[in-house]
């Protein structure tokens, strides 16, 4: 008995490589030698062009001890995804559960909240540079409304973060296609049960709703920390001369980096900067998963 | 599930089909040098996509291949900015193009890097007598020229002439000192019920503070030939320039400056095509915006005030080069067509057909006369070239990449009321000696 | 355990079960619950109505641009309406550059894309959601940490890498990738596949089925709108990645979409209303695709509710 087990578990075992075997092979023919590149780039004067003298661990070392804009560029990448990160899921999960109900029109509402998901590039940022223009813009005219006297968004340096959370907030659909995808997957059991009960509408959702769609959550906030701490073209375009202002209010971590990378061809500078990041990142992440069994429960594990 | 499994087939043969497209044919990276005539081809890359450039890009390329037989040049548009990221990764990768339009400011540090060809070889003794000195020099490094100017430009001040007479000021006498500049400004100012139909003038819209730096001063933050042993930043003067520039936003109000800044910003709606704004600092191209946009605006030009009477209308410019990416297969090849590129005849053709201002002297200044031109558009053209004897460029020296980026933000906290402009600047210079002192 | 007979009950009857009648009971349960619900759904539909109201009037001035002239874009204050509606502004757009020749472009790559990102993500993901094999933590962190390394850095490399292979200036380092798969859709898939009841799995190997058999028959169709997602998504990537194609295509017959649209952002100025007609043109086949598979998710309602 005990030997079959055995044979079985390395059966396993040879089938779950075989199901990770594409991953691997691209990540070695692709992804690793780039990666490895960029790791020994660091601890160089690379500028990509003409020079990679080893300089060891200059180039950490000027970042974390002299570096003024470094700290500047973390300081407000961390403040924006310490806001939008929570913001966003909230935002997400309460938009798909409005749109997970049959209301009429309700593929025509799917679409339209998904819409702005779709919208990238150039043309959406500066179109909410308009939008966000003190004087005759429409958010300060909404507001304006409801008698609340708006601030100078993009020319405040307290406000230009919190437009960027607004703007992110409004293609807040992306995400509620994963929640909506996920929330096809609890059973309508649950619901009936639950209104035999008595249970109210409210109690159904926190009851059963949001524990159920635990794993897309644990994976919304895990890749959305992870894309936030890489914000970039945002700031890049919206800063006016994409240098981060005004008084470097909008220097994100990959802003500056881009700057050191292909402005300044400090691009050694820059590969150092990005494996910091990625310690951070994966710090981050580690908790994530370490945290996730406390909160995240998947139907199909057995107990 | 059946319908997954006839969908995957239909995506199948949908896939081998497609797969005969031109996307999926490999080449090696010899082939290209020579056409099927035996001509060298040269790669030629711009980022001129518009409808209006490309036609005119296309013409000159067309040309000069008609011009001899030799030489195929093939242009290729990439998209404006992306286009040297793209031309930085194929240096790397060692297969560039051969010519490429880029920003005549940072030449220098692209020559000191290896990514543009040193071009003196090809350079005879008087050849760069051919362009403005100011330009010529941005693209120096250690004495040798790494790109060709081909295009430029500079800051002229644009008035509304119905403005001026309305209220009384002669429209053929436009401000010459930066008294006159705020006098007339707020004899231009329109206010009714504490909103104003009409500004005069503000300052940092179209420009930003380096160029009443610049013009203030008549030289530029670095010493003689851009060297960084003198920095010329915390000086008496540029702590006066900005608090000048500060006592219009605080008399004109934060609110209305922000309104319009944010208008101009998003390159939408300007105030100065519908009257709202009667002055405004922008590059001699606007003209061509203004007669599609505000055909019936009466308007004039004249070169930047000076600070003080005799201190010069000091402006300031940028402009384009064409260089010739290290790595290039035919670098002969490619300085010919740079050679046209650069030359009287094309320049002339370009500078008429764009109106933009152009590098080589003698073309511009057969442009500012050329019949193709309106009356009106040979009057901007000619205060552009006369602006361009007195404009200086701000190439960032190698020593200090970047520079801006340490000056920008303490003039912002300025302006917003965080700093003086003493310490402001203080900390600006100590952060480009900083700079400077890192990359020696 | 009754909820796996029932799971794979309805698997096999898939088809029949959206036209089987609802039983007696179960109707007048629905009528007595039927007021409750209505002024829900009343609630619902004003809530989302007033959102699309935020939603719009952004995607209104978008709109609104692409219908003016350029002489009412540049004029200020800005106007609310168009003055004249410029219809032939989509045109003059689509004429401005050969977006028929980009279309097909962008197309092929787009299909390939999806195909291959469809294909291999949810292949790997049953493999880490659902195999327990060793060194699968591993594994799994090192898919993770592909995603947290900014792309700028490994851009010059990877290009080079590609460049040496002879892939430059073809579609090939845009679509090849993806076939091997990418973090972000093999952690998602991993999500919805770790959902599934591992009983029903293991009940499936008991009867001889092996994990190919398991993950086509089963991990497929159970996560239906979770591929749906990945379509979209993948879909909406490839069309309107900019930087792959800027990079790797030096070809201008080879050009995508949205390497057309640059042409309207130029060094002085842009070219509002055809940018904006053009980003509405190109827009509409990602809308057009969302609105039709937006069905699997409906399908997938009605799957779980008549479940019972």
């Amino acid at each position: 008995m005990g030997k079959r087990k055995l044979t079985m578990r390395r059966k396993e075992s040879i089938y779950g490589y075989i199901f990770i075997l594409p991953f691997i092979v691209g990540f070695f023919a692709f992804t690793a030698g780039p990666l490895l590149f960029s790791l020994a780039g660091s601890f160089t004067d690379y500028n990509i062009t003409s020079q990679m003298n080893f300089t060891g661990v200059e180039n950490y070392q000027s970042l974390i001890t002299e570096d003024g804009l470094f700290r500047t560029s973390l300081w407000n990448t961390i403040y924006y995804v310490a806001f939008s990160v929570p913001l966003t899921t909230i935002g997400a999960i309460f938009i798909s559960s409005l749109l997970n109900q049959q209301v009429p029109g309700i593929r025509y509402f799917r679409t339209l909240y998904y819409l702005p998901a779709v919208l990238s590039g150039v043309g959406v940022y500066l179109l909410w540079m308009q939008l966000l223009e003190p004087g005759t813009g429409m958010v300060n005219l909404v507001l304006g409304w409801v008698g609340i006297d708006g601030p100078n968004w993009l020319y405040d340096p307290d406000w230009t973060k919190p437009s960027l959370i607004l703007m992110k907030l409004w293609s807040v659909g992306g995400s509620m296609l994963l929640y909506l995808a996920s929330m096809q997957g609890v059973s309508k059991n649950l619901y009936e049960a639950a209104e035999i009960d008595g249970a109210s509408r409210l109690r159904q959702f926190f009851h059963i709703t949001i524990p159920m769609i635990t794993p897309v959550i644990f994976f919304d906030v895990v890749t959305s920390t992870i894309g936030g701490f890489q914000i970039f073209q945002e700031a890049y375009i919206m800063s006016g001369n994409g240098e981060g202002g005004p008084a470097n209010s909008l220097l994100f971590y990959n802003l500056y980096m881009w700057n050191q990378a292909f402005e300044n061809f400090n691009m050694g500078y820059a590969m150092a900067m990005s494996w910091i990041l990625f310690v951070i990142v994966f710090v981050l992440t580690i908790i994530n998963l370490k945290l996730a069994p406390r909160w995240v429960h998947y139907e199909g594990e057995e107990k | 599930m059946k319908n997954i499994r006839i969908s995957m087939l239909l995506l199948t043969i949908l896939t081998l089909t497609l797969s005969g497209c031109a996307g999926f044919q490999t080449s090696n990276n010899e082939e290209a040098n020579v056409n099927e005539d035996g001509k060298t081809v040269v790669d030629f890359w711009s980022f001129w996509g518009s409808e209006l450039r490309r036609p005119i890009i296309d013409k000159i390329v067309a040309d000069f291949n008609e011009s001899q037989d030799e030489i195929e040049v093939r242009h290729t548009y990439s998209p404006w900015g992306d286009i040297w990221t793209k031309e930085l990764a194929a240096i790397a990768a060692g297969n560039p193009p051969d010519v490429v339009i880029n920003d005549i400011n940072a030449t220098a540090i692209r020559g000191k890097e290896n990514q543009a060809m040193n071009l003196s070889e090809f350079i005879d003794e008087d050849f760069s007598e051919k362009f403005y000195p100011e330009l010529w020099e941005a693209t120096l490094y250690e004495g040798d020229s790494y790109g060709i100017p081909f295009n430029t430009d500079t800051r002229v001040l644009f008035y509304n002439k119905d403005a001026f007479e309305e209220v009384g000021l002669d429209p053929e006498d436009p401000p010459e000192t930066w008294a006159e500049l705020e006098e007339y400004a707020t004899k231009l100012d329109v206010k009714e019920n504490g909103e104003y139909d009409r500004l005069g003038f503000y300052p940092l819209w179209g420009v930003g503070y380096d160029v009443w730096l610049l013009n203030a001063n008549g030289q530029n933050y670095f010493g003689e030939d851009n060297n960084t042993d003198t920095v010329n930043i915390n000086t008496e003067r540029n702590v006066e320039v900005l608090n000048w520039l500060k006592s219009w936003r605080e008399r004109i109000g934060e609110d209305v400056v922000n309104s319009y800044q944010a208008q101009i910003d998003s390159q939408q709606g300007n105030p100065f095509f519908s009257g709202d704004l009667a002055m405004i600092v922008q590059q001699p191209t606007f003209y061509q915006q203004i007669s599609e946009y505000a055909e019936d605006l009466n308007f004039g030009v004249v070169q930047l005030p000076e600070y003080e009477p005799g201190s010069g209308h000091t402006s300031w410019g940028g402009g384009f080069v064409a260089e010739i990416p290290e790595g290039s297969s035919d670098p002969e090849a490619a300085w010919e067509f740079i050679e046209y590129l650069t030359g009287k005849e094309a320049q002339t053709y370009w500078a008429v057909e764009n109106f933009d201002n152009i590098a080589n002297i003698e073309a511009a200044e057969a442009a500012s006369e050329s019949d193709e031109l309106t009356e009106e558009g040979q009057m901007v053209y000619q205060i552009a070239v006369e602006s361009m004897e007195d404009t200086l460029l701000t190439p960032a020296p190698v020593e200090a990449p970047g520079f801006y980026n340490y000056i920008n933000p303490q003039v912002d906290e300025f302006f917003l009321g965080q700093k003086t402009a003493e310490e402001a600047l203080a900390q600006a210079e100590e952060d480009v000696k900083n700079l400077i002192e890192e990359n020696q | 355990m009754a909820k796996t007979n029932e799971e794979t009950k309805f698997l096999d009857e898939e088809d029949k079960i959206e036209n089987r009648s609802v039983p007696n009971t179960k109707l007048r349960y629905l009528e007595h619950r039927g007021n409750r619900n209505n002024m829900w759904r009343i609630f619902n539909f004003v809530l989302l109505a007033a959102g699309s109201l935020l939603i719009l009037s952004p995607l209104w001035w978008m709109f609104a641009t692409s219908l003016k002239t350029m002489a009412e874009v540049m004029s200020y204050p800005p106007s609310f309406f168009p003055e004249s509606w410029e219809w032939t502004n989509y045109i003059r757009a689509w004429n401005a550059a050969p977006f028929t020749t980009y279309t097909i472009n962008t197309i092929t790559i787009t299909t390939f894309v999806v195909i291959g990102s469809v294909m291999a993500n949810s292949f790997i993901a049953y493999g880490f959601a659902k195999i327990p094999f060793r060194g699968k933590s591993i594994w799994f962190a090192i898919v993770l940490s592909t995603m947290m390394i900014p792309g700028f850095v490994t851009l010059i490399p990877q290009y080079i890498l590609f460049s040496n292979l002879g892939w430059v200036n073809t579609y090939y380092p845009l679509i090849v990738p993806h076939f091997f798969g990418s973090a972000f859709y093999i952690f998602l898939l991993r999500q919805f596949y770790m959902t599934i009841p591992t009983e029903l799995i293991e009940a499936a190997k008991m009867e001889g089925a092996s994990h190919f058999y398991i993950w086509w028959k089963i991990g497929l169709p159970l996560t239906k709108p979770a591929l749906a997602t990945v379509v979209i998504f993948s879909f909406n990537g490839a069309w309107n990645d900019f930087l792959g194609p800027l990079l790797y295509l030096n070809d201008e017959n080879l050009y995508t979409l949205q390497l057309g649209l640059a042409v309207f952002k130029g060094q002085l100025s842009t070219q509002w209303n055809y940018l904006m007609a053009g980003s509405l043109l190109v827009l509409l086949p990602v809308i057009l695709l969302f609105f039709f598979f937006q069905k699997y998710f409906i399908q997938g309602i009605n799957l779980s509710s008549g479940g019972k």
